[in-house]
């Protein structure tokens, strides 16, 4: 029975490991070779290899062709990875900073209707993002904020407050209370020390709570469809948009856009995994 | 500290919770309202109509249709989800060599983006190139047209949301064993208790509470389904489009906010009443862990 594990793990690992392999040769193909009908599995050097052959040649073409903007669009893949960029870490940075505030505040001090309120911003995760955009579309328009980076920071941040709050309530938590009282008997203010205990305190969940918060703004789809169609597309709308293409579907480039787009995550993914599973229960499961 | 923290504290907690409302409950109370109007996504003038959206509701096959679609797609989702997480979690429980690098592993798709992963599983699903018929052909199998048949569609993005997201009931189901304390073990082997008796008197009672935890979360998430179904067959097929992809539909497609708006109501109603279940449960294991530190 020692060996019975192996019998779940391998296949599993196996299958589930298999597209992100293949999404990285797709990356090295060109366009003839990905959408072959016998496939290739092994990079190879050499420069003409008969068709049918199980190597092709390896070329870096699809991550220089990223450049240039595809048929049809105004801007290449790295303009929209940018706009990626800039709404997911300003998004990040104030759900944090608010979440840390808030979820001290509730820590730490007795505030009416606690418990409701907490439940409150938990439950706000749960609307689904099409049955609440339309309103904040046209709340959107009074303040001239559809198709702009503002609009989805400020989106994403209350999309994720509810994670940092959460989050970050359940590791200021854990820190001990006399550390606050010590510092304001030697003459703290309440707000120093905030400052000069708590944060250093909770960097731990701080930096966990930024890489969740960043993750799930950098791969929403539904709220950047719907509030953009110009100016502040993000890559999931771009990859999304590129459906239907007539040129047909460019699949090496998107192999190496969706691989430069993935691999921030993973590797966030590997930096927090002892902390992964309060980040996808918000925080109610600690281990 | 409880002295002077009268003002300060509404700074600490104030501007999250105004954030919150004016994200959620504003645009909660203005659903409502616009359901009973003929809201155009144009802008231009808008009446008060009284309830005939609701009215057309009960007419509109896309509806019950959607709901259907909906609802078989949760169901499939999270039991095969549960199954092979939990199997998973027994095949990885007990330490080995390799495990923490395996476990995490597994543990990426469910943090990459559905839309984008979603749009890459059509090259590996493709009829022609997809590498999966490919692998079919090599060894003589039927080869099945994953994204156009209409029968298969619907299984073919179930299949990419059970590759996304059993991980996660992997990690909550191991979270669950591996709080089961090692003595229930060892006293279940002095007794020679049979491996299926311990499964189901001492493994499968005591993780339970984190796997009807995990059931909640994956379900209320699932109920949204919309990212895929737009990466694979876009929002207007019959065959795949959920409650979340019909409202894409009416409102950006066909720009009827006003009935759009009244067919959220009904799937926002779900929502709310799975997550309030959601939050009284937390509410208990919270109630429980502070019994148990005290």
């Amino acid at each position: 029975m020692k060996y019975s594990r192996w019998l779940v793990i391998i296949p599993y690992f196996f299958l589930a490991t298999l597209p992100l392999c293949w999404l990285l040769l797709t990356s090295l193909k060109t366009q003839e070779a990905a959408i072959s009908s016998t496939a290739s599995l092994i990079p190879s050097t050499a420069e003409n290899i008969a068709p049918g052959d199980l190597s092709f040649s390896a070329t870096l073409d699809a991550y220089r062709k990223l450049a240039t903007p595809h048929t049809g669009k105004a801007h290449a893949f790295f303009h929209y990875l940018l706009n990626s960029v800039i709404i997911g870490l300003l998004s990040t940075l104030t759900s944090v900073v608010l979440g840390t505030g808030c979820a001290y505040g509730f820590s730490r001090f007795r505030i009416a209707g606690a418990r409701d309120w907490l439940f409150f911003i938990l439950s706000t995760r749960f609307l689904p993002p099409l049955a609440v955009v339309v309103p904040v579309l046209m709340m959107y328009r009074v303040f001239n904020l559809p198709n702009t980076h503002l609009g989805l920071i400020l989106l994403y941040t209350a999309f994720n407050l509810s994670l940092a709050v959460w989050l970050m309530k359940g590791f200021i938590d854990e820190i001990p209370r006399a550390y606050e009282e010590a510092a304001l008997v030697d003459g703290y203010s309440p707000f120093q020390a905030f400052y000069k205990i708590i944060l250093p305190h909770s960097a731990t969940g701080m930096a966990v709570t930024a890489v969740f918060c960043l993750i799930s703004a950098w791969n929403e789809y539904g709220f950047a469809l719907a509030l953009n169609n110009a100016e502040a597309v993000t890559v999931p709308v771009y990859f999304a948009g590129l459906q239907g293409n007539i040129q047909g579907i460019p699949w090496p480039q998107i192999a190496a856009g969706v691989l430069i787009f993935v691999v921030p995550i993973a590797v966030f993914t590997i930096l927090v995994r002892n902390h992964l599973l309060r980040g996808v229960t918000f925080g109610t499961i600690k281990q | 500290m409880r002295v002077k923290d009268g003002i300060l504290k509404y700074g600490f907690v104030g501007p999250a919770l105004i954030f919150l409302i004016a994200f959620n409950i504003f645009p909660l109370f203005y659903n409502i309202y616009l359901s009973f109007t003929d809201a155009e996504l144009s802008g231009g003038a808008t009446q008060l109509i009284g309830g005939r959206n609701y009215g057309v509701i009960f007419d509109d096959t896309r509806y019950s249709t959607a709901l259907r679609t909906t609802g078989l797609f949760v169901v499939l989702a999270v039991a095969v989800e549960l199954l092979l997480g939990f199997a998973l979690a027994l095949a990885l429980q007990k330490p080995f060599w390799g495990k923490p690098i395996i476990t995490t592993i597994l543990l990426v798709p469910m943090m990459l983006s559905p839309a984008v992963m979603g749009l890459y599983w059509n090259f590996i699903l493709n009829g022609h190139y997809g590498v999966v018929n490919q692998a079919l052909s090599v060894f003589g199998l039927f080869q099945p047209q994953w994204l156009t048949d209409p029968d298969l569609k619907l299984f073919s993005i179930l299949m990419i949301d059970i590759w996304m997201w059993t991980p996660f009931m992997m990690l909550i189901a191991l979270a669950g064993l591996n709080a089961i304390p090692n003595h229930l073990y060892e006293a279940a082997a002095i007794d020679r208790a049979s491996r299926w008796t311990i499964f189901r008197r001492i493994t499968l009672p005591l993780c339970s509470p984190l796997l009807f935890l995990a059931v909640l979360l994956r379900t209320t998430d699932a109920l949204k389904q919309f990212d895929l179904v737009m990466a694979v067959t876009g929002p207007n097929d019959r065959a795949t489009q959920t409650l979340s992809a019909l409202l894409y539909q009416v409102m950006f497609r066909g720009y009827k906010i006003g009935l759009g708006s009244s067919y959220s109501i009904v799937i926002l109603l779900i929502v709310i009443a799975l997550a309030s279940i959601f939050i009284r449960y937390i509410a208990s294991i919270q109630a429980k862990q502070g019994r148990e530190s005290a």
